[in-house]
């Protein structure tokens, strides 16, 4: 791993210079007033010389739009007669040069790490991943709807990364992680970090906040699915509208569904984002919804994050960026909901 | 000196607390306290002893009659869907509202979605509900810790500072310019009746809209709807929007694609804004829930324009009459109708 | 899955741009004036493609809109005359929903003029010539449609 000191003009010439022949995309600053073209709500497209700065704590939208994008097109087809390739189903063209994201949190460069378990053999998840190459601030302040270590990962955590930006006493130190991050920098130079400067970010890392494990086994040792008729959910199915603001902002929801769209006699095959809390999730052709209730949906969704999910890939489906306890309409709080269940008798 | 949230929070629990020990309801519909600044949290209370959880403060933006229809449900004994209705009336339901909410639960009566019958309704006056976004925006970068609230001002703290701002210039854009503030169903008043207020043209931001260019009113459109997220937060919080299937999920035909195309996006608001036409209370719930801060009221507000001009009616203010566009008069305005007389006249 | 309608023709790419006008026409006058203009022989635009509906109090939102997304550069809505209803009221309540809808349309952007509406009797063959003479040459004077139409990108 290498090491090196930054300045704010080298990071933002570093990145303006990526910028010239690759993607670079970073957190839109504050409430976007309007999304760019060609790039998902909540981030935007680097280009010219504006300073990069990262508000505190994490990004509106998460980084899965650009691994998992709303929607990706599988297939591509014509349903023209006069077209010899009439009803024959095409790989896409995809974009095979690289993107660059720049400012993402620790918390959104280990949802990609969780992501992958399940989509390990997804290939379209695979290809956006590599030629994705992710270069994240780590958080010196947590903000008050952050639990990142309370989930398993640390505000100043670099999994996932491929070159992690820490502020440390005011000091910008560049850690390159992967052979990725090294080939970005190549053809740089860049004055490596003195000894000092790792010990302080060893000693800051040591000393942010840890996981609180007796919480974390707490919850894992639990059988959750002794509490699935516990009075807890139905408190909450309760105040539950059922809107997907949750699972759409979290960077660890990974649910899908697949379409055919045709227009003028073009059509494409897409997944689209799909969310556990809408009625047409689960219903079946029969008619028959398993989950046709309020409350059972939104049982599902946490019952997924930290039970199911857990059970099949290890750890929980949540990273503790906090974005659903923001963006909740009616002020559902996994915190509370982890609190409550832990709670029960 | 408590302050005015304080004595209508207090009064609140008093009278859920009566009404439910009295055995006159089965359940309240309110809000207790939320985890973050600025939030609250709705809330059914089904017992007496749990009424202390209830509070009241300008952060009460869901419109509560959403949940209403289905408390209403969740009271009644459970029965199959061929079991015939129990004997004897059904248990009650209370619900916290404002001058908007409880227009809203008289358009839920006219639909015939609520038994008014059934509904206790617990009117409180409106005082303007603040708009979380635009505390948030007011202090920008900041991360706000507490948010606490005085009669006329809001102290908002973070780590390093502390400012006193006025409540009024933070209340949302549709409480502004409502002229109703006092609920027009009130079973049990809470606090004191407010007057009405006037506001010589509470249509005033569809008016900028409609004075801009054709050119420029697309250039809005796209541009406001174009960081949407496709989450349904505005459909699902809207009272109104009750349909088992929604348009959205429709698939043969399918009416609107499922993905973030802008003409997609696009048509799910259209569609969803007018199938509120005559029907929206500008309650505004819709752009305090959206995540992305979009301000799609803009659209149920020029519906709402165009009822009143054109049918001289105010969604859910005249209890006993129909809605707008479930009824008709024969002298209806149809200027908009090409006649042949017209084609004549203009020469083709 | 989804069915749209092809609204482009296949072949004559290069033949000059006319119009494509989607009419919504009630089945009781509307669209028995249609047939009356076809058999006295009285000319219209052969631009408008007709969608027979069973009154135009059916015509919902969604199609008006469907329409205009699958590229359809003017959209014209007929019924019977007030007091004319096959069914007694299904046009009153048409007429008190279409003037929100083009008002809406017109106020995110569209063209004035793209979406018409109409009422046309069984017996006003003329009348209904004269009416989509109008209404197309309205729609040709705006131009293609550009607004609200869905495409499909190839690339992903």
């Amino acid at each position: 791993m290498k090491v090196f000191r930054l300045s704010q003009t080298e990071l933002d010439s570093m990145v303006q210079g990526w910028s010239q022949n690759r993607r670079v995309y970073r957190p839109a600053a504050g409430r976007q007033q309007s999304a760019q073209a060609d790039c998902a709500p909540g981030w935007e497209r680097v280009a010219g010389s504006s300073p990069l700065t990262v508000a505190t704590g994490p990004s509106k939208t998460s980084v899965k739009t650009f691994l998992f994008p709303q929607p990706e097109t599988m297939q591509t087809y014509t349903l023209k007669s006069s077209d010899p390739d009439k009803g024959l189903l095409k790989e896409p063209e995809k974009t095979t040069g690289k993107q660059i994201i720049v400012g993402l949190r620790p918390c959104d460069a280990r949802s990609v790490k969780l992501n992958n378990l399940p989509f390990r053999e997804d290939p379209f998840y695979q290809a956006s991943l590599a030629r994705t190459v992710m270069v994240g601030f780590t958080c010196n302040t947590m903000c008050a709807t952050c639990f990142c270590d309370q989930m398993g990962g640390s505000p100043m955590g670099t999994e996932g990364l491929d070159i992690a930006i820490s502020q440390v006493d005011g000091t910008m130190i560049a850690e390159v992680l992967t052979p990725a991050g090294e080939e970005l920098i190549a053809d740089l130079s860049l004055t490596p970090a003195e000894d000092s400067d790792i010990n302080a970010l060893a000693e800051r890392r040591k000393d942010c906040p840890q996981a609180d494990s007796a919480k974390l086994d707490a919850l894992k040792s639990r059988d959750l699915n002794k509490l699935y008729g516990a009075p807890v959910w139905q408190a909450l199915g309760e105040s539950c509208i059922n809107c997907g603001a949750c699972t759409f902002n979290c960077p660890t929801c990974y649910c899908f569904d697949v379409q055919d769209e045709v227009v003028r006699g073009q059509g494409r095959r897409i997944r689209y984002w799909d969310s556990c809390m809408f009625p047409l999730y689960s219903l079946h052709t029969t008619g028959h919804n398993p989950r046709g209730q309020k409350m059972q949906r939104t049982r599902n969704r946490f019952m997924h994050k930290l039970k199911y999910f857990p059970d099949r890939y290890g750890p929980f489906s949540c990273v503790g960026c906090g974005r659903c306890v923001q963006d909740c309409p009616v002020n559902i709080d996994i915190r509370e909901v982890i609190h409550d269940l832990l709670a029960v008798e | 000196m408590p302050t005015i949230n304080e004595k209508l929070t207090e009064e609140i629990r008093t009278q859920a607390k009566a009404l439910l020990a009295n055995g006159t309801v089965a359940a309240v519909i309110g809000y207790s306290r939320g985890s973050l600044p600025m939030t609250v949290k709705p809330t059914v209370v089904r017992t007496a002893e749990d009424c202390g959880k209830l509070v009241w403060n300008s952060f009460c933006v869901l419109n509560l009659a959403n949940y209403l229809p289905e408390v209403l449900k969740s009271v009644e004994p459970p029965r199959g869907p061929r079991d015939p209705k129990p004997e004897g009336p059904l248990a009650k339901v209370a619900v916290l509202a404002t001058g908007c909410w409880s227009r809203n639960i008289v358009v839920q009566t006219q639909e015939h979605q609520v038994d008014p019958e059934r509904v206790v309704v617990m009117g409180v006056a409106s005082r303007g509900m603040v708009s979380r976004r635009k505390v948030e925006e007011q202090f920008a970068g900041r991360e706000i810790l507490t948010v606490e609230e005085l009669d006329h001002d809001l102290v908002v703290k973070g780590a390093d500072f502390e400012e006193k701002i006025n409540r009024w210039s933070l209340v949302r854009d549709n409480c502004q310019t409502c002229t109703h503030p006092d609920p027009v169903l009130v079973d049990v008043r809470i606090g004191e009746p407010a007057s009405e207020r006037k506001n010589p043209n509470p249509f005033q931001q569809v008016d900028e809209i409609e004075g801009k260019s054709s050119e420029e009113r697309w250039a809005w459109f796209t541009s406001e709807f174009s960081t949407c997220i496709r989450c349904y937060a505005c459909r699902n919080a809207c009272p109104l929007c009750y349909c088992p299937t929604c348009f959205v999920d429709d698939a043969k035909p399918q009416w609107v694609g499922k993905s973030l195309d802008a003409v997609d996006t696009g048509l799910f608001h259209l569609l969803r804004a007018y199938h509120c036409a005559g029907r929206c209370t500008d309650c505004g719930a819709c752009e305090s829930v959206c995540p992305m801060g979009i301000n799609m009221r803009m659209l149920t507000k020029k519906l709402n324009k165009d009822v009143l001009n054109l049918y001289g009616v105010e969604a859910g203010m005249q209890p006993g009459s129909p809605l707008p566009l479930t009824t008709y008069a024969t002298n209806d305005p149809q200027k908009f109708i090409v006649t042949e007389a017209k084609a004549v006249k203009e020469g083709v | 899955m989804t069915s749209e309608t092809n609204m482009t023709s296949e072949t004559n790419e290069t033949a000059p741009w006319e119009p494509k006008i989607i009419a919504f026409l009630c089945t009781w006058c509307s669209y028995a004036g249609a047939d009356l203009a076809g058999v006295s022989r009285f000319q219209y635009p052969p631009n408008i493609r007709i969608v027979k509906v069973p009154c135009s109090g059916r015509v919902s939102e969604n199609m008006i809109l469907s329409a205009l997304k699958s590229g359809a550069d003017g959209i014209l809505v007929s019924g019977c005359h007030p007091g004319d209803c096959h069914f007694i009221s299904g046009n009153m309540f048409a007429r008190r929903r279409f003037p929100l809808l083009s008002n809406l349309l017109e106020f995110v952007g569209i063209e004035p003029g793209r979406v018409s509406f109409s009422w046309v009797s069984a017996s006003e063959g003329e009348q209904f010539a004269e009416i989509v003479k109008t209404v197309t040459e309205r729609v040709k004077a705006l131009g293609p449609a550009t607004r609200l139409i869905k495409k499909i990108d190839q690339a992903a």
